[in-house]
């Protein structure tokens, strides 16, 4: 009993007004109690409210002031990246060492709420100077008018940049190209190897990708031939359109204004594409490449962090890394999807010249390489970055350059976000296998053209 | 009126942050609202409140959402309950095993959903544990009829110790004298569970009941981290249906009305839920009546 009310009270503190305890052990804080309760009065509780109030009001007001520095010469250029900022602000030191007028602010986003935060500042009417922008995400921005048109702006930097198709809408653009990214085919030398096959003979066509899969599934223990995204809806067109464009196939035709989708390229493309599936691992793309670094999977289409990946987790893991496989040999190409990271300046951004100098600044390849090699995920828009030395000692690596001329881009129409889903829901539909390929198309191809009849001419 | 002054600062942030947003966020339900192009705003009446009654993904999230609040609630609930009083009879290191229950409260969800997101993975440890065991592998998030259900058990891991600690205070409360009165007419540990406990717990049953509601209707996090509302929308819910209309296609009036909606429907089960379960904690108190130990002789004998 007495251990329990100890218990009780230790829990729940000593109860008020309580009286003397009959327990010994609880007479001590009785007396203490009751010395505590003799002790001088406290101030009323009103001037305990307005001191704190008083208190509190000056705290905000010097944490307020504490953020004002002393007026600066200076005018600050505020910029938005995904970048982490140990790798961009070598850069942007330099630029200010060069522009001693300006001040650089950066602030960097994360891939998971950084459409949010910059939604969120368009609508205060407080969006950052320059920004860096996701392909995927520019549609709706240059849609919506909200991207200033920097066509004459930047109209001689067009020949040293790539990838000006994904940044522009009507020949305007709206983006200067900063990054690009592709993905491409890496390949498990040791488990094609455990499968009775030749390491060395290439996956150059869709039959070389299924009968290496289906082999290495089904002859070696605890493997999987293929990587299929699966539990992740977003990025699945990302997944199954090379396969399609590499067989001459594509969303929308070259006006925009008519859905092609359930073309016989298309069909032929997505039931090859199913077809591997008794040999894949179904999972997300953060699993597919762990389950590669391990050697627990033979082929997975995947980007170059996966190059950084490797030789930290996995160095003895034996792995090439290929084009993208072609339908046979004398037809198509070996399509990917393209990627790029542009940099964008918002109707009502401040700063416009000094945001375009800083623009500027950056997509030089001498900006661009140290980027691309201190966060190795997306390779410089700079067409001169493709003669560095680096990817003469990186061979890997200078697959995705080559990759890169033969990678399409998502069209850039107003609606595409529901064209994007759309065409997700129906792929995670026929690889569930709750349609066929066929009606799985067909299905999109409606929808689609439902919403380019709603949309206004592009 | 007097003590305004003390509240002052907790008035001013309640206003910026709770009261403003609300009205804000009501005014912008009865709007067309395009957070990209403010200059198009125009209003719409009740348009965005009929297109959701009349969606079909609404009513889908709006399903999606009740199977999670009614699998979830009385699985936390009776694991709670029975995690209380367990730790309530520890006589030793009853203070770790309070902490290593309540450790998963002071997490974050999203820490805990990724950590979650390793564990169920196709090559995770789960599924590593069950290939030692000779059984096949799992497909905890890629399968349809089983992601939900695995966010449903994540859930259930995460919210457990927060509220058996809170049952677990509430039974503290309980007058030892009434536990040895009824030890000493011989009542088994059920029928003291039954008689003794379950009518004193009963309002602190209740907060645990409607604060769980809550929390389970606005479920957000563990989809977000998790499965982003797939495989083929089954984990789909209420408040991540409002995330995409509101973030990916800026409907910020559509995602308004959802969210009233939403909070409609919430207090309308809130109220269900004390009609039912007995009204106002502090009437449910009082209606707790801890029966004497002469009333309870008829069952000793029994």
């Amino acid at each position: 009993m007495g251990a329990e009310s100890d218990r009780r009270v230790a829990l729940f503190g000593p109860e008020r007004g309580l009286a003397p305890s009959p327990c010994p052990r609880l007479r001590p804080r009785a007396k203490a109690w009751r010395e505590l309760r003799r002790a001088p009065p406290r101030p009323p509780l009103r001037a305990y409210g307005i001191s704190t109030s008083l208190a509190t009001a000056l705290a905000i007001l010097l944490a307020l002031l504490s953020g004002c520095s002393p007026k600066s010469s200076k005018r600050t250029v505020v910029f938005w990246q995904f970048s982490p900022t140990a790798a961009i602000q070598p850069i942007l030191t330099r630029f200010e060492a060069q522009n001693p007028d300006l001040h650089v602010q950066v602030e960097q986003l994360t891939w998971q709420s950084g459409r949010e935060k910059i939604v969120a500042a368009i609508a205060a009417g407080q969006p950052p100077d320059l920004c860096e922008l996701g392909s995927t995400f520019l549609p709706g921005l240059v849609a919506d008018s909200t991207l200033r048109d920097l066509t004459d702006s930047v109209a001689d930097l067009r020949p040293s940049l790539v990838a000006w198709d994904v940044a522009s809408y009507k020949g305007r653009a709206y983006g200067i190209p900063w990054m690009v990214g592709t993905r491409a085919l890496f390949i498990n030398e040791d488990l094609v190897k455990k499968a009775g096959l030749d390491p060395a003979k290439p996956i150059a066509t869709w039959e070389d990708l299924a009968k290496t899969a289906r082999a290495i599934a089904t002859r070696v223990p605890d493997a999987k031939g293929f990587g299929m995204n699966a539990g992740e809806r977003e990025i699945l067109f990302k997944k199954f359109m090379p396969f399609a464009w590499g067989n001459g196939g594509d969303i929308l035709d070259s006006t925009l204004t008519k859905s092609v989708f359930a073309s016989r390229a298309n069909l032929e493309a997505l039931r090859f594409y199913l077809s591997l599936k008794p040999w894949s691992l179904l999972d997300r793309q953060e699993m597919h490449d762990e389950a590669f670094a391990k050697g627990r999977l033979g082929i997975i289409i995947s980007g170059p962090w996966l190059l950084r990946k490797i030789p930290q987790e996995s160095p003895d893991l034996h792995y090439t890394v290929a084009l993208m496989p072609r339908p046979p040999r004398d037809r198509g190409k070996p399509a990917s999807f393209a990627g790029a990271e542009v940099l964008g300046m918002f109707r009502n951004s401040k700063h416009v010249p000094d945001a375009l100098r800083l623009a500027r600044f950056l997509v030089r390849p001498e900006n661009t390489m140290p980027l691309f090699l201190a966060t190795g995920n997306a390779f410089p828009a700079a067409a001169a970055s493709a003669a560095d030395s680096y990817f003469v000692s990186h061979p890997k690596d200078a697959v995705f350059l080559t990759q890169l001329k033969t990678a399409v881009g998502p069209p850039l129409h107003p609606r595409w976000v529901e064209i994007e889903e759309i065409i997700n829901g129906e792929l995670e539909e026929a690889i569930y296998g709750k349609k066929s390929a066929e009606a799985a198309l067909q299905s999109a191809d409606a929808r689609i053209q439902a919403v380019l009849t709603q949309a206004p001419s592009p | 009126m007097k003590r305004a002054p003390g509240i002052l600062p907790w008035g001013i942030c309640f206003a910026i942050f709770g009261i403003f947003p609300l009205v804000f966020a009501l005014i912008l339900s009865f709007l067309s609202y395009n957070p990209l192009r403010p200059d198009l705003t125009h209003g719409v009446g009740f348009a965005n409140y009929a297109r959701a009654l009349t969606s079909p993904s609404f009513w889908h999230a709006l399903r999606t959402t009740a199977i999670f609040v009614i699998g979830t609630l009385p699985v936390t609930l009776t694991l709670a309950y029975i995690v209380a009083a367990l730790l309530g009879r520890l006589r030793r290191a009853e203070g770790f095993f309070r902490a290593a229950i309540f450790f998963p409260a002071t997490l974050s969800m999203v820490v805990i959903a990724l950590v979650f997101k390793t564990l169920y993975a196709e090559e995770g440890l789960l599924n590593g544990w069950l290939a030692g065991a000779g059984l096949p592998r799992v497909h905890w998030l890629q399968s349809p009829s089983l992601a939900l259900p695995s966010i449903m058990l994540m859930d259930i891991w995460a919210s457990v110790g927060y509220y058996a600690i809170l049952i677990l205070a509430a039974r503290k409360t309980l007058p030892e004298e009434q536990l040895e009165a009824a030890r000493l007419e011989g009542l088994s540990t059920l029928t003291i569970e039954r008689r003794i406990f379950f009518p004193h717990l009963r309002p602190v049953l209740l907060f645990v009941v409607l604060l769980n509601t809550v929390r389970s209707f606005q479920i957000f996090i563990e989809v977000f981290v998790l499965t982003r509302g797939g495989p083929l929308e089954s984990t789909l819910t209420l408040v991540y249906h409002l995330y995409e209309r509101a973030f990916y296609h800026f409907e910020m009036g559509y995602a308004c009305a959802i969210a009233f909606l939403l909070l409609a429907l919430v207090g309308l089960v809130l109220l269900a839920q004390r009609a039912i379960l007995g009204g106002e904690p502090d009437a449910a108190a009082a209606r707790a009546r801890v029966p004497s130990a002469p009333a309870l002789e008829g069952e000793a004998a029994a």
